[in-house]
């Protein structure tokens, strides 16, 4: 690492189902990358002395309000599960949830206690960079309401804040030996992020509005299950072999395909209707990221439904990001040490 | 998302140099900023000024470019050095320098007696040792009967010919990945991504893999899309726009990359380069990279593309140092060349300093300066052009009148 850089450099990827800290320990900026992972959710109880002092003594994050005590983070999963309730979000496919009514409160205590518990010796003006979506397709409406308001917690909590692409983020984090240039993708809880950048400049972006929630939420309502525990099998135990233990799996398979199919299309239709992409001197590279994009055998599907398009740009290889649940974080870091 | 997409359009205008500077930059924090910078949108002002520049400068120079004009197109002295003179100062110059050492020399002639052992539909074996994999070859046009000019004077071929006369040696400049055991599956993957790639564009004749797999892509019967604005010269006289007279072997591989070529990558393009050499008779002057032969007609001149403008293994090939040659862009048809390719280069090629002599030579024994020599000499190559533009145009009518 050069010597100007420091460790006041923070990356934040925010996303719908996790968030994400990323920074460099020493104070040149040097040395190897710690991040912090909570999950983006929380969860009500009824408020007690005696619950609130045991959280209080096992540090677990939470407010008490209004005779509730939320819990957010990792333990709000436990929570909701203890009392067989679903866990809720402050975020909706890539953006707080305008029906969420504590979304903007729970925002701002998770990235607070994320960001103190990550940065506890740092109280001095930070360069910290945090991912946003790309505009959907389809609906290319106006995502500043979110970004101004991210901008505005992480600005009352003393950063200097500077917005990335989540899709960017991605080929900032991995794509370094092709120049920065190539397609970063990252397939979240409520969207898959793209975006197609050319020697660092970011040449088209999109998003879908399938991802993770998408195959929970529809595979749920076609087991009868919680879209909570679809999830877990989800992550647990779901892989692409093509053959399927459950039902479960058999219908998560389905709706995986689904959303695959879907961003593959889009992908192919975003680059071939944008006008301004480069001349490239060769094939380059695609890097696929984020939680959805875990189970085993994922790479090898998208690659095979790819293969099948007329893709407009020629690729160099898909593979997967060196730490697909981090890779954006990664990513945000290395453009705000770009920015000191 | 507002944040990001530059409002201006980025600045793409010099970006092979972009990119071999950010190659060289190994933090990563340091490359994006670099490439960042590098690629930023001109200032406005910025932008005035430069638009603005260009008819100023016309404006001024006016005088000087009618005086250039005027030299150029009077009827004046050709090249008038022979064809004789032109293949012995060749030679000698090429002889003469420090890079054609006995070493080299003994390697050069032609290669030894390399026969087919046996084929089948998905690959073939030599006798040197050479495996050809079949499974992606593809057709494209067929070699058409090219041109050859003489070394010097006329703008009309002296004859023509339609057998490979010569290699040139590509890299593909495509993603690597580091040569270790457990990337096996990445390397795989790249080599087979890039095969699809080059067949889509009938790029190449062959691809040398990272493992020395040699794939036959464009079969040899056709011309390959390899070296469109090119320019080389043989003992037969001067070849323009290669893609139908030479050959096309490319290296999976990066010019200037941390990621060397592979001995097994070596050890394959030798054997290929000697099956080809002995197959078609091809001197061993004329098996050169890419970078020597490119041209840009448009601001006249050379190094359009850099691929292997340095660090190529000649003797690997059994070859001579080639980039002692001296550059027939130059000294035929007066290309010029700038910092960042000599930079590219490495240690400057012998090559260009002998164009170089020569063009001094030539002009000083026509009695006139180097840069009106060097203005003739590029109106030879410019009536060369347009008269084979001209007859490919007529070649494409009559072709569709008869569909």
């Amino acid at each position: 690492m050069s010597q100007h850089q420091n460790s006041t450099a923070v990356g934040l990827d925010v996303g719908t189902s996790r968030i994400v800290i990323a920074r460099r320990p020493e104070q040149d900026g040097s040395g190897d990358i710690q991040y912090h992972s909570q999950l983006n959710a929380f969860a009500t109880i009824p408020y007690s002395k005696i619950t609130a002092g045991v959280l209080e003594r096992e540090h677990v994050p939470h407010t008490a309000i209004a005779g509730e005590i939320i819990v957010h983070g990792n333990e709000s999963e436990k929570f909701a599960g203890l009392l067989d309730s679903e866990i809720r979000r402050p975020m909706s496919q890539g953006v707080l949830d305008p029906k969420e009514p504590e979304s903007l409160r729970m925002m701002r205590e998770i990235l607070m206690s994320m960001l103190r518990l990550a940065l506890p010796d740092q109280a001095d003006c930070h360069k910290l960079c945090f991912t946003v979506p790309a505009a959907p397709l389809g609906a290319e409406g106006s995502l500043t309401y979110h970004e101004a308001t991210v901008r505005q917690i992480l600005g009352d909590l003393g950063y200097q804040a500077v917005a990335i692409n989540e899709g960017l983020a991605v080929i900032y984090g991995e794509l370094e030996s092709s120049n920065y240039t190539g397609i970063g993708i990252s397939c979240g809880g409520g969207l898959c992020n793209v975006c197609l950048a050319y020697l660092s400049v970011p040449v088209a972006s999109f998003s879908i509005p399938k991802a993770g929630d998408f195959i929970d939420a529809s595979a749920a309502a076609v087991t009868g299950e919680r879209a909570n525990r679809v999830r877990l099998s989800k992550e647990d135990s779901f892989h692409f072999n093509g053959f399927f233990a459950d039902k479960m799996h058999q219908v998560i398979g389905v709706y995986y395909d689904d959303m695959i199919r879907s961003l593959v299309t889009a992908l192919k239709d975003a680059f071939a209707k944008t006008k301004t992409i480069p001349q490239f001197q060769r094939p380059i590279p695609m890097v696929l990221s984020g939680g959805t994009t875990l189970p085993p055998g994922f790479r090898d599907r998208f690659e095979k439904l790819l293969w099948e398009q007329d893709f407009p740009i020629s690729v160099s290889e898909i593979r997967m990001a060196q730490n697909p649940l981090h890779a954006t974080a990664k990513g945000a870091l290395v453009y705000a040490q770009s920015e000191l | 998302m507002p944040s990001q997409i530059p409002r201006l359009t980025p600045n793409f205008s010099a970006t092979p140099r972009i990119e071999r500077r950010a190659s060289r930059i190994a933090d990563p924090v340091e490359r994006l900023r670099f490439l960042r910078r590098a690629t930023s949108p001109p200032r406005t002002a910025e932008s005035h000024r430069t638009r603005r520049r260009p008819a100023g400068r016309l404006a001024r120079n006016a005088g000087w470019l009618a005086l250039a004009a005027a030299i150029v197109l009077a009827p004046g002295p050709r090249p008038a050095g022979s064809a004789g003179t032109f293949k012995q100062e060749r030679g000698l110059l090429a002889a003469a320098g420090p890079a054609a050492s006995p070493e080299t020399q003994t390697i050069a002639p032609v290669p030894e007696r390399v026969w087919r052992v046996e084929r089948s539909e998905s690959s073939e074996a030599y006798s040197n040792g050479l495996h050809v994999d079949l499974t992606f070859q593809v057709s494209n046009r067929p070699r058409a009967r090219y041109p050859i000019y003489s070394l010097a004077g006329a703008s009309t071929a002296a004859k023509t010919s339609d057998a490979p006369a010569g290699i040139v040696f590509h890299t593909t400049e495509s993603l690597l990945a580091p040569f270790e055991e457990d990337q096996n599956r990445r390397l795989k993957q790249l080599g087979r991504n890039l095969l699809e790639v080059i067949r889509q564009e009938r790029a190449y004749h062959y691809l040398i893999d990272r493992f020395g797999r040699v794939f036959s892509v464009v079969a040899e019967s056709d011309a390959a899309n390899h070296a469109g604005y090119s320019v080389w010269a043989g003992t037969d006289g001067i070849y323009v726009n290669l893609n139908d007279s030479f050959l096309a072997v490319a290296f999976e591989a990066q010019t200037g990359a941390a990621e060397a070529v592979t001995p097994a990558q070596i050890a394959a393009g030798k054997a290929l380069t000697e099956m080809l050499r002995f197959r078609y008779g091809i001197d061993a002057a004329n098996c050169i990279t890419h970078a020597q032969v490119s041209v840009n007609p448009r601001n006249m001149v050379i190094g359009e593309h850099y691929d292997w403008a340095s660090d190529f293994p000649f003797a690997g090939m059994g070859l001579p140092d080639n980039y002692a040659i001296p550059l027939p862009s130059l000294y035929a048809f007066g290309f010029g060349y700038g910092a960042a390719f000599v930079h590219a280069t490495g240690s400057r090629w012998q090559g260009l300093d002998l164009a170089e002599q020569q063009v001094a030579k030539q002009a000083a024994l026509e009695g006139i300066t180097t840069s009106q020599y060097r203005a003739m000499l590029r109106h030879r190559y410019q009536d060369i052009t347009s008269a084979r533009t001209s007859t490919e145009s007529k070649e494409d009518e009559s072709e569709g009148a008869a569909k």
